[in-house]
């Protein structure tokens, strides 16, 4: 009997302790577990890269500049659908849109976001577009009060310009917004410029390198605020990369590739979009779409998917590679190439316009000594960041940062990193949903969607525009001015005259010649 | 029926059951704990409060800016881990370290709220929606704080009086 309550008494007392022999376990071995999990979960990634701080993320947004009755009045020349996602970044959006993102009376979060944007206190005075049903679109834009600021009050009828010719001369507009096909951008700019009227250029600069040249020159005579509008000047990881690149975190580069991989006709350029259909020659001005190119009977096909005639477009490298361009360029500062090769062919989409679809071009830098090249396919969706390559490191550039070391660095060899895994990691704060088309979420991913400052998620076309309003405010400086815009627009078109005439193209930059060889 | 009163009627495989669970979570955060303690460079919240999102982002974001708050933060998060761990592993003073738990995960878990809209905005693995894992987490301390088992198996057993 004793020894039975003995026995139940010990069972007893040892089941308190159950849990002891797993501690022990833990105890014994968490301590070779944890050296491994510590050190990979908590890097100091500026440590490792030899870095103390950096400067970049800490900027802030800058204090709104339109809170007086300093109202910029605006004209937009070419409201198609970027000119339509331009208005939207000035605060003016259709009804239809209010219409479709409310619910139950109320605003959803799109709209809720919107109407949080900063009012830039400019008054949507202008437009013109040669499509009849665009520039309506305009007006009711216009008559829409529902925006950020509230509207103020203050919406009256935009006044439709026959064409822009009428809209520069007019002594109600202050500024000129330009998203026009690319054959339009320099005859546009440079009258608007001649008219004293600030310019936001849509991207790629111009149709060639003469526009190019002239452009800049009229801009530099007359003082106009300038934009050209590459949105990813305020990328946020972008000028990270910049920062980390002129601290010598990748050593020397010598090789930069960029990419464009989009598969289908909407990739292609091949679009159709609401009002394409309802397009016919009593509501287009043909004749002033065509401008100064060689005359053709009314196409549909040419009016709607004109980036893909290279009368009127500038292909592959104008439309995309102009991006990956200019972020290449606000990184690195490479400036324009001393020589370009391109190769390609359209193959695959024949039946409009004769923009290739498969295209490689090389752009050389020997005083750099470096590389940059440009492989695009229409036929092959796979997603790839800009590559740039160093000595002791390389970086995978998008709308975040990855920088793998390199095996055989000099200046990595001892921190005990595995070259696998990234020796600096930025997110950048977004992730890509997984709702939108594989081309927008490429675009999104690209760094061209929004950006993240100041602890806030911000579209990256309205820090773009806010920036050139807020220049023209306080005659400050634009991010993509008319300098970095003659780099894009010279690099882009070298290429476009490489790849037509088959041949080696040279750039003089003295005498800013091409020769071809 | 008193929570007390509760663990006489368990039978063995919920005892045994209750009491995995309760270390479990006693081994996730001192494990948690410890690689924080043993992090070089120091571990910081620095980065996790600075990117925080949702209502309450801002105030995670004022400690973040903050460098004497961030010691205590830091200190208090360490050290929280670590004896809320040791206490549910082993079973001591469960009790009172439960409530400590759900407090600390709750914090984690406003600090990145799962809500559809700010999901997008934040690189984290995994898909939630107003559920993650910190939430069940809280549910399961939540759950033993009602069941308790460190009066059976646990050194709280010892400090209870003999009925």
């Amino acid at each position: 009997m004793k020894n039975q309550s003995k026995n139940i008494f010990r069972r007893d007392f040892l089941k308190g302790l159950g849990a002891i022999p797993l501690l022990g376990f833990f105890t014994f071995k968490f301590r070779d577990v944890i050296a491994v999990e510590a050190k990979k979960k908590h890097k100091d990634y500026l440590r490792l890269l030899g870095i103390e701080s950096l400067e970049a993320p800490k900027v802030r947004l800058l204090p709104s500049t339109g809170t007086g009755t300093n109202r910029i009045r605006i004209g937009l020349i070419g409201n198609g659908w970027r000119g339509d996602q331009l208005l939207q970044s000035f605060g003016f959006i259709h009804p239809n849109q209010v219409k479709e993102n409310t619910v139950n009376g109320k605003y959803n979060e799109w709209l809720t976001t919107f109407l949080a944007q900063e009012d830039l206190n400019v008054e949507f005075a202008g437009v013109c577009d040669t499509f009849t049903l665009h520039a309506n679109r305009g007006l009711e834009i216009s008559m829409n009060d529902v925006r950020p600021g509230g509207g103020r009050g203050t919406t009256k009828p935009v006044k439709i310009y026959p064409t822009y010719r009428e809209m520069i001369e007019s002594k109600e507009i202050d500024a000129v917004v330009i998203a026009t096909p690319d054959h339009w951008h320099a005859p546009i700019a440079i009258a608007a410029a001649k008219a004293g009227k600030h310019v936001f250029l849509e991207k790629p600069m111009t149709h060639s390198i003469e526009e190019a040249i002239e452009l800049r020159n009229t801009i530099k005579s007359t003082g106009v605020v300038f934009q050209l509008g590459h949105e990813n000047r305020q990328q946020m990881s972008f000028r990270i990369a910049r920062e980390l690149i002129q601290k010598g975190v990748l050593g020397t580069v010598s090789m930069i590739q960029t990419f464009t991989n989009r598969n289908g006709p909407y990739g292609a350029w091949i679009r159709k979009r609401k009002y394409d259909d309802q397009g016919n020659p009593d509501n287009i001005n043909w004749k002033e779409f065509l401008g100064n190119t060689p005359w053709h009977e009314f196409d549909p096909k040419r009016y709607f998917n004109w980036h893909r005639f290279s009368e009127y477009g500038t292909g592959f490298t104008g439309n995309d590679f102009s991006h990956q361009y200019d972020c290449i360029n606000q990184v690195m500062r490479v400036g324009i190439p001393e020589s370009v090769v391109a190769m390609g062919g359209q193959y695959y989409y024949k039946n409009c316009g004769d923009m290739p679809d498969v295209l490689n071009a090389i752009f050389s830098y020997p005083k750099k000594g470096l590389t940059l090249t440009y492989d695009g396919t229409l036929k092959n969706g796979i997603y790839r960041e800009n590559y740039i390559m160093g000595s002791e490191a390389a970086m995978y550039l998008d709308l975040g940062i990855k920088i793998f070391q390199d095996d055989y660095s000099e200046r990595y060899k001892d921190n005990g990193m595995d070259s696998s895994e990234p020796l600096y990691l930025y997110t950048g704060g977004t992730e890509v949903d997984a709702v939108s088309s594989a081309t927008a979420r490429a675009y999104i991913k690209g760094g061209y969607g929004s950006t993240y400052i100041d602890g806030k998620v911000i579209d990256a076309s309205f820090l773009h525009i806010k920036e050139w309003i807020d220049a023209i405010r306080n005659q400050t400086k634009t991010s993509c001015n008319i300098d970095e815009g003659f780099d894009e627009a010279v690099t882009f078109n070298l290429a476009n005259l490489a790849y037509v005439n088959n041949k080696k193209v040279l750039w003089d930059p003295l005498a800013e010649k091409v020769t071809m060889v | 029926m008193k929570n007390d009163n509760i663990a006489q009627s368990y039978s063995n495989w919920q005892i045994f059951s209750l009491t995995f669970l309760r270390v479990l979570i006693g081994w996730h955060f001192l494990y948690e704990g410890f690689v924080k303690l043993f992090s070089s460079p120091s571990w910081s919240a620095e980065s996790y409060l600075a990117g925080s999102v949702g209502p309450f982002a801002p105030v995670f974001k004022d400690i973040a800016s903050d460098p004497a708050w961030l010691i205590v933060v830091n200190y208090l998060n360490i050290w929280g881990l670590i004896l809320i761990g040791f206490s549910l592993f082993i079973g001591l003073f469960a009790r009172p370290f439960k409530l400590f738990g759900i407090v600390l995960l709750s914090l984690y878990y406003l600090a990145y709220p799962p809500f559809a809209a700010l999901v997008i905005l934040t690189p984290v693995e995994g898909s939630y929606w107003i559920v993650n894992k910190n939430l069940i987490e809280m549910a399961a301390l939540f759950v033993l704080f009602l069941f308790p088992t460190s009066g059976i198996t646990g050194i709280d057993r010892y400090f209870q009086k003999k009925s």
